[in-house]
């Protein structure tokens, strides 16, 4: 006791990190089992019964609704050069009546549910019951909610006969088969045995992995489900570790606890590229734009709303603050989404003629405004350097922006009252436009969400006309027309978009990242 | 005895009532709202209704504490608007975890505090001496969120020898040494400023002790130095209880802290994702659960101290 008692205390913990160290890295390296580990953003699991998974948002889509449960079509995720298409999943084939107000589905024969239960139109009904009918027995609240952003346009629904469904929508709209992924459906046999708030706990899905069990301290492992009508997954075992931090998922990653994480920050994503690890990069759809307040001061005037698009160098944004794990938007489309132009209506970097444009709007001097921006949140990338830099760059045409920022969850609020927080006259939050009802959802006149009041008759017609023009071509057509006319207005600063950047060990094999914040998990092993 | 237990035990009921209402009250100032933060940037005014009555928000507020209370007397604590599962399992869960990595962190904190301590008083090197003071002084100095941050840094993503977080084995869940394993470095962090305070309070008081008159009697009487040490450690030991009862009463509200840095899924963690998700309900409860756990420590210690010292004993009851 008298000599070094500390070094002896020093040795005990050494003792039980020697004992332990084996199982840890074993432990690490339960990649050896052909199981995928994955840290993510979220701090806590997202819920498991089809709808609620939208708890953690995009997510919760990606890694529990999309590898749990089927809906009606897909995407098709992969692949990397092209973004995803829609493609048939529970349903086989689908009609459109000429109004494109009624869809007719025919269901995909012999597909069972995890515990046996088929597939088939009463099962269809079943899970728009849920979602749908406050009067159905096992309507479920919160997944109806988390869910609705995806069932707006659905007027109602109909078993056919066994094998065929019908939707009928509210308003003419084309863009049914694009939410139709997210809306699952759950065993009727498991929600009637065990109830709602149960099922949440033991799900019950059609998907390519099988729920297998929730693992103290927030985690769940789903094993791969052997009689997916599309074939069994690669993989053994995906298990999902909520990380929020983002320290905390790159060390998780180094010392070998999981093999895959989601979004490291810039910084830590290049040093574990040079580690030898695998950094998986594809843009999607997604902006990271300032919205302006078109109804205040200076930013009334759709010149200077001008000048302020092209007074930021985008290019020095995504090779400096972002160390390449950004792109520089130019315009409103995302660069994966259809209605694209690489060239023609773009905003590029051209201080001289912000300046002229600021002149001739009787702003010579510039002027002051402020920004609302979030300190965090899912797909605002790293939004205090980034803001201080377009700060930077306004700087030099005269414009002064103070900046204020907002808790996420805050912001969320005010967002969702059609508020920018803290009345500021504009706010960063970031946007993606998947599935394309969004375009209504920022620019609409008479959506709740356009918080910069941005209100042109000739948008809300562009896009009544977009979403009930079921060829694809023809829409994309009518994007690009939106598209140029927003270039004109720019009710948005638009800046950069995102690249989805996630880290992967090297035993990871198999995995496309695609142009989407999607994945499919399929195609994985790990060795 | 009988007549101090209850009155301090019926003092505990006006206060977690106080603290109920404080919580409730203080987090709807908070700017933001749990469903919008649940149902995100795309949700519709019908599904934002929908949802605000299902968990009966849309009631006035003094409406909902009654509610609230009257469910929570029943044992109810309601369901988490962002985990859509009850309450209680939730906090029990939570709870038993920091329980844990309390129990653990304490019992570091004792032992090492207690050895630091004799070092300090009875160690015959001026160097191993001076390193314990050195090391006791660091410990209560450091905070909380920079070791923890050290910790991981350097033991689990530089020397891989303990994971950067979490508390068992996705793959072997039920593992014992797992769980130890895990339990290391939030134990340690969480350790330093009780074992430091341990330290220099037990030195002082063996420094104390040591003066006594007694000790030179044994010493008087030619009992060799290691067994007259044994006598003072002895004599100085009620004092260990104390200092340490209270370290842990401290500690279990500085784990929240730990439970953060290495994602240790405990009411610290709990409550903090809560108010960022704006979740009434768990917030309500977690913090609940934090101060009857307080109460219950600082109960437990007083009640010890009474048994060890009739001196407090007498003082408690004419109280």
């Amino acid at each position: 006791m008298r000599r070094m008692p500390l070094t002896a205390a020093v040795a005990a913990a050494l003792l039980v990190a020697g004992c332990n160290g084996g199982a840890g890295a074993a432990g690490g390296s339960g990649a050896s089992s052909n199981t995928l580990i994955i840290a993510m953003t979220a701090a806590q699991l997202p819920g498991l019964d089809a709808g609620t998974f939208e708890s953690e948002g995009w997510e919760g889509e990606r890694f529990v609704g999309m590898q749990l449960y089927d809906g009606l079509t897909k995407m098709s995720l992969n692949q990397d050069k092209t973004g995803p298409t829609i493609e048939p999943d529970l349903a086989t084939s689908w009609k459109v009546s000429k109004d494109v107000k009624t869809w007719t589905f025919t269901l995909r024969p012999g597909v069972t549910f995890h515990d046996g239960t088929p597939f088939n139109a009463d099962a269809a009904v079943f899970g728009f019951d849920r979602i749908l009918n406050p009067k159905s027995k096992y309507f479920n609240a919160d997944a109806a909610g988390l869910i609705g952003f995806y069932t707006q346009s659905i007027a109602g629904y109909k078993k056919v006969n066994d094998m065929t469904f019908q939707i009928t929508t509210k308003a003419p709209y084309a863009l049914l088969t694009q939410d139709l992924p997210f809306l699952t459906f759950p065993s009727p046999t498991a929600v009637e045995k065990l109830g709602n708030k149960a099922f949440g706990q033991h799900p019950v899905g059609t998907g390519p992995f099988k729920f297998s069990r929730l693992i103290s301290g927030g985690s769940a492992e789903f094993v791969k489900n052997e009689k997916y009508w599309n074939g069994a997954p690669t993989l053994d075992k995906l298990v999902l570790r909520p990380i929020p931090e983002a320290t905390a998922r790159v060390s998780a990653l180094r010392s070998g606890e999981v093999n895959w994480i989601e979004f490291p920050s810039p910084d830590d994503a290049a040093s574990l590229g040079k580690e030898g690890y695998i950094v998986k990069t594809n843009p999607y759809s997604h902006i990271w734009p300032w919205l302006f307040d078109v109804t205040k001061g200076p930013l009334k005037d759709a010149r200077v709303r001008l000048a302020l698009n092209l007074a930021i160098n985008r290019d020095q944004m995504a090779k400096g603050t972002l160390s390449g794990f950004g792109a520089p938007a130019e315009q409103y489309v995302p660069q994966t989404d259809v209605g694209y132009q690489p060239s023609g209506n773009v905003l590029t970097y051209d201080p001289v003629k912000a300046k002229s444009l600021l002149a001739a709007a009787g702003y010579p001097n510039g002027f002051s405004m402020t920004l609302s921006y979030p300190t965090s949140g899912s797909g605002n990338m790293v939004p205090g350097p980034m803001n201080e830099a377009l700060q930077a760059d306004l700087a030099k045409v005269g414009v002064k922006v103070k900046l204020e920022p907002v808790e996420w969850s805050a912001m969320i609020g005010d967002w969702s009252a059609g508020k920018m927080s803290l009345g500021a006259d504009a706010t960063n939050i970031s946007l993606g436009f998947q599935p394309p009802i969004s375009w209504e959802v920022y620019f609409g006149s008479k959506s709740v969400f356009n918080v910069g009041h941005y209100n042109s008759p000739q948008f809300d017609a562009l896009w009544s006309r977009a979403q009930a023009t079921v060829d694809d071509t023809a829409r994309a057509k009518i994007i690009e027309q939106i598209n140029a006319l927003l270039v004109k207005d720019n009710p948005w600063l638009v800046v950069v978009s995102d690249l989805n950047p996630r880290v992967i060990t090297k035993n990871v094999h198999g995995f496309t990242q695609p142009r989407s914040v999607w994945v499919d998990l399929t195609h994985i092993t790990v060795s | 005895m009988k007549r101090y237990l209850g009155q301090r035990l019926l003092l505990t009921a006006p206060i977690l009532i106080g603290v109920s209402i404080i919580v409730f009250f203080t987090v709807q100032l908070v700017p933001g709202d749990p469903i919008s933060t649940l149902v995100g940037a795309h949700a519709t005014p019908e599904t934002r209704t929908l949802m605000t009555k299902q968990y009966g928000l849309d009631k006035p507020l003094p409406v909902q504490y009654v509610v609230w209370l009257g469910h929570a007397l029943q044992g109810n604590l309601g369901a988490s608007i962002s985990q859509q599962r009850d309450v209680t399992g939730i906090v029990t869960t939570a709870f038993s975890n920091t329980l844990t990595l309390t129990a653990f962190a304490a019992l570091i904190a004792v032992v090492l505090g207690a050895v630091l301590a004799m070092t300090i008083t009875f160690g015959r090197r001026r160097l191993s001496r001076m390193l314990s003071s050195v090391v006791s002084l660091a410990s209560v100095s450091m905070p909380q969120y920079s070791l923890g941050v050290i910790f991981i840094v350097v033991f689990a993503a530089d020397l891989a020898w303990f994971p950067a977080g979490g508390m068992r084995d996705v793959l072997e869940p039920g593992s014992t040494t797992s769980l130890l394993h895990h339990l290391v470095l939030p134990g340690l962090t969480a350790a330093a400023i009780p074992t430091g305070i341990i330290a220099r309070m037990f030195s002082a008081t063996l420094a104390e002790e040591s003066q006594e008159p007694y000790v030179e009697n044994l010493r008087a009487r030619g009992l060799s130095e290691w067994t007259v040490r044994r006598h003072i450690v002895h004599g100085s030991l009620a004092s260990l209880l104390t200092i340490s009862g209270l370290q842990i009463g401290y500690l279990l509200g500085g784990v929240v802290f730990v439970e953060v840095v290495f994602a240790w899924p405990g009411i610290g963690q709990l409550v903090y994702q809560s108010i960022s998700k704006r979740d009434y309900p768990v917030i309500q409860a977690g913090v609940l659960v934090s101060a009857l756990a307080f109460v219950v420590i600082n109960l437990v210690v007083d009640v010890a101290r009474a048994v060890l010292d009739p001196r407090v004993r007498a003082s408690g009851v004419t109280a």
